[in-house]
């Protein structure tokens, strides 16, 4: 198989180590599972990497009702039995009604994929353990049919978690694991630039000022994340506020921090 | 290889596994570690370690392990650039080499050369190509690149990373670090165990009916008519009551632990927490501080919480008998006129279904232990481990 190495795009600015983390594990052939806080870009990483490698990228949004098994394949029998009553074409053929899930689709293509497990942490505490053959052998059967889905080509999986449930740790052994730091100033002003191309350096730094001392104030409920920040920077630049009012007048605070106890703890620390 | 580093990373109670380690040397013999330590570094965290809260304890083994190993000197990022020089490679054919390896008339020792590497380090200003003193490409000095100096220090590289050291040395992960047993998984699964199916709740109907449509089906001349239900949720309502005294402190790591999967398990209809001093008054304290004012009247709780919740008290019943039964209770907190015997006879009354979890408790009747016997009598008393409170959950369930 051919190297394919993941160096960042041009929308999407990763640290040295996340790269590193997606190379090794698509050389090792093993998940990644990527944690961090909410909004350091855990999801945008799946879409960076099939950006780069240019392969067709596959999403599975867990919710907290999701079950392994819609992730392989769903049998719609009720369809089956509504046709079988009025003697459709091909009720006998139980193929057309096994539907495959994304996990099933990813195996199934023709083409390596991306897999992106999104949020895995938000099923039921017995879901990873469900999906460990899975991953491990990139095949499962389908009871109904006979039929084995096997991967034609390994896809590569990433999967995100945002530590709402400890996982199991027979899951853990088999993954690549990487931690999202919350990036350093340098980066975020980098990261912050790859969304506003032309945003004014004034306006940006009194901006990430304001961010970061946010970010330091203790008892805080919830730290504003990265995309907080880009949503923040935007705004401002929209509502054409000056640099000089950010600090004193905090325009559109609501943004960067959304609980009422925050805004109060913000509004009664002095930000300089 | 490298068993030594497996051994301390477990001797630090990471639980790397033997699956994980093959998997580790597997990376290494593709040559995905480069030949760095840094890189190293980060593959073999990225392997090995799972959880951000353990980064630490993997910085520790790795320190302890390859620190002897350490020859990686900060370099700056303009010193770094000065020296990328990958177009020049050319240049440095095998005939440069030799020629200047000639003209370095030094013979070199590791000691000297680092010191002086570091001197030069701080001095350099420059960018130096081709020079016989400073650090730069292409020069026979012992610093740098492409030179022609075999026996120098190779400063310069493409990886770019911080050196493994440094971050080790800043032990950044520290803050993540929990050294509360991690696992409470046990517990929660223990938890998973306390439900009652309703389907009187109010959300969309997305079962199918077996029963209604085999029912509508056959009334319907034989045609198909599918029926729908609501799906069954969890109707089970609990509320913990926890003793905050003092004989309850070395435990305060296992309640926490309790109290963490309660509030993980999020399959409940409703759960209340409550605190207590010793032994349950007329006041239930809403924080773990037990500070007074920040309460409630038992007495409400009583009005307010039907007796359909389910009750799990955890403490070490461990009170003197005079305070199990005397009339004016607790050393602090209203009592409202009733021993702490009375008040937990209100509560059995009140509520159906109620178990006492006991991190310390004795086995069998224990008559040195008056007051822990005495409420055995009252309620099911299990001992707070993972077994112990498996049993307490089927006890919450069972019909009678």
């Amino acid at each position: 198989m051919e190297q394919q190495i993941f160096n960042g795009t041009q929308e999407y600015v990763a640290s040295e180590q996340l790269m590193a983390s997606v190379n090794i594990a698509i050389a090792l052939k093993k998940p990644l599972l990527i944690k961090g806080e909410p909004g350091t870009g855990k999801t945008m990483l799946a879409e960076a990497v099939a950006k780069a490698l240019g392969k067709r990228l596959i999403i599975w949004n867990i919710k907290s009702t999701t079950k392994a098994q819609e992730g392989l394949y769903v049998y719609d029998t009720i369809q089956r039995l509504y046709d079988g009553q009025f003697g459709e074409e091909g009720v006998n053929d139980i193929a057309r009604y096994i539907k495959l899930g994304k996990l099933g689709e990813a195996f199934d293509s023709d083409e390596q994929v991306i897999l992106l497990i999104d949020e895995i942490d938000k099923a039921a505490l017995e879901f990873p353990n469900d999906l460990l053959w899975e991953l491990d052998q990139m095949e499962f059967y389908i009871n109904e049919t006979k039929r084995t889905v096997k991967a034609k080509h390994r896809p590569i999986v990433i999967i995100t978690s945002n530590a709402e449930k400890e996982l199991p740790d027979a899951f853990l052994r088999r993954c690549i694991f990487h931690y999202i730091d919350f990036p350093e100033r340098e980066l975020m002003e980098e990261i912050v630039r790859v969304h506003f191309p032309d945003v004014e350096a004034n306006l940006l730094k009194n901006a990430m000022d304001v961010f970061y001392n946010i970010r330091t104030i203790r008892d805080i409920r919830k730290k504003p994340s990265t995309s907080e920040l880009i949503d923040w920077v935007n705004a401002l630049q929209i509502g054409g506020i000056p640099a000089d009012k950010i600090r004193k007048e905090l325009p559109f605070v609501g943004v960067v921090v959304k609980k009422d106890e925050d805004l109060e703890l913000v509004r009664q620390n002095p930000l300089n | 290889m490298f068993i030594k580093f497996f051994e301390t990373l477990r001797a630090k109670g990471l639980r790397v596994t033997l699956g994980e380690w093959l998997t580790l040397q597997d990376a290494l013999d593709q040559g995905l570690c480069g030949s760095s330590l840094t890189q190293f570094y980060y593959v073999a965290r990225m392997i090995l370690v799972k959880s951000e809260t353990d980064f630490d304890k993997f910085d520790m083994a790795f320190e302890e392990c390859f620190k002897p190993a350490q020859r990686e000197t900060e370099v700056g990022k303009e010193m770094l650039r000065w020296l990328d020089k990958s177009d020049m490679m050319e240049l440095a054919h095998e005939e440069a080499r030799a020629h200047l390896n000639q003209m370095e008339d030094i013979a070199v020792d590791k000691e000297t050369v680092e010191e002086t590497f570091k001197q030069r380090l701080k001095d350099q200003d420059s960018e130096h190509n081709g020079g016989s003193f400073w650090i730069g490409t292409m020069g026979k000095t012992s610093f740098g690149n492409m030179g022609g100096n075999v026996g120098g220090v190779r400063v310069g590289g493409q990886t770019g990373y911080q050196s493994a050291f440094s971050v080790v040395g800043a032990r950044k992960y520290r803050d993540f670090r929990d050294d509360r047993v991690l696992d409470n998984r046990q517990f929660q699964l223990a938890f998973r165990k306390l439900r009652q199916f309703s389907s009187r709740l109010d959300i969309p109907e997305t079962e199918l009916d077996i029963d209604g449509t085999i029912d509508k089906t056959c009334n319907n001349g034989g045609c198909l008519q599918i029926v729908m239900q609501k799906p069954r949720k969890n109707a089970v309502k609990l509320l913990l009551l926890m003793d905050s005294g003092g004989t309850m402190i070395p435990y305060s790591s296992l309640l926490n632990d309790l109290f963490q999967a309660v509030h993980k398990s999020n399959h409940y209809k409703d759960v209340k927490t409550y605190y207590f001093h010793n032994c349950i008054y007329s006041k239930l304290y809403k924080t773990p501080e037990c500070e007074n004012g920040d309460w409630i009247d038992t007495e409400w709780m009583f009005r307010n919480l039907d007796s359909d919740y389910k009750v799990i008290i955890v403490g070490d019943a461990a009170m003197a008998p005079e305070e199990l039964y005397s009339d004016t209770g607790n050393y602090r907190g209203p009592n409202g006129g009733l021993s702490g015997w009375e008040w937990l006879k209100l509560v059995k009354k009140k509520y159906k279904k109620v178990v006492w979890l006991n991190p310390k408790m004795a086995p069998g009747r224990a008559p040195w232990r008056e007051a822990e016997t005495a409420v055995k009598e009252l309620f099911p008393m299990y001992k707070l481990t993972v077994d112990g409170l498996n049993r307490a959950m089927i006890k919450l369930m069972a019909n009678k």
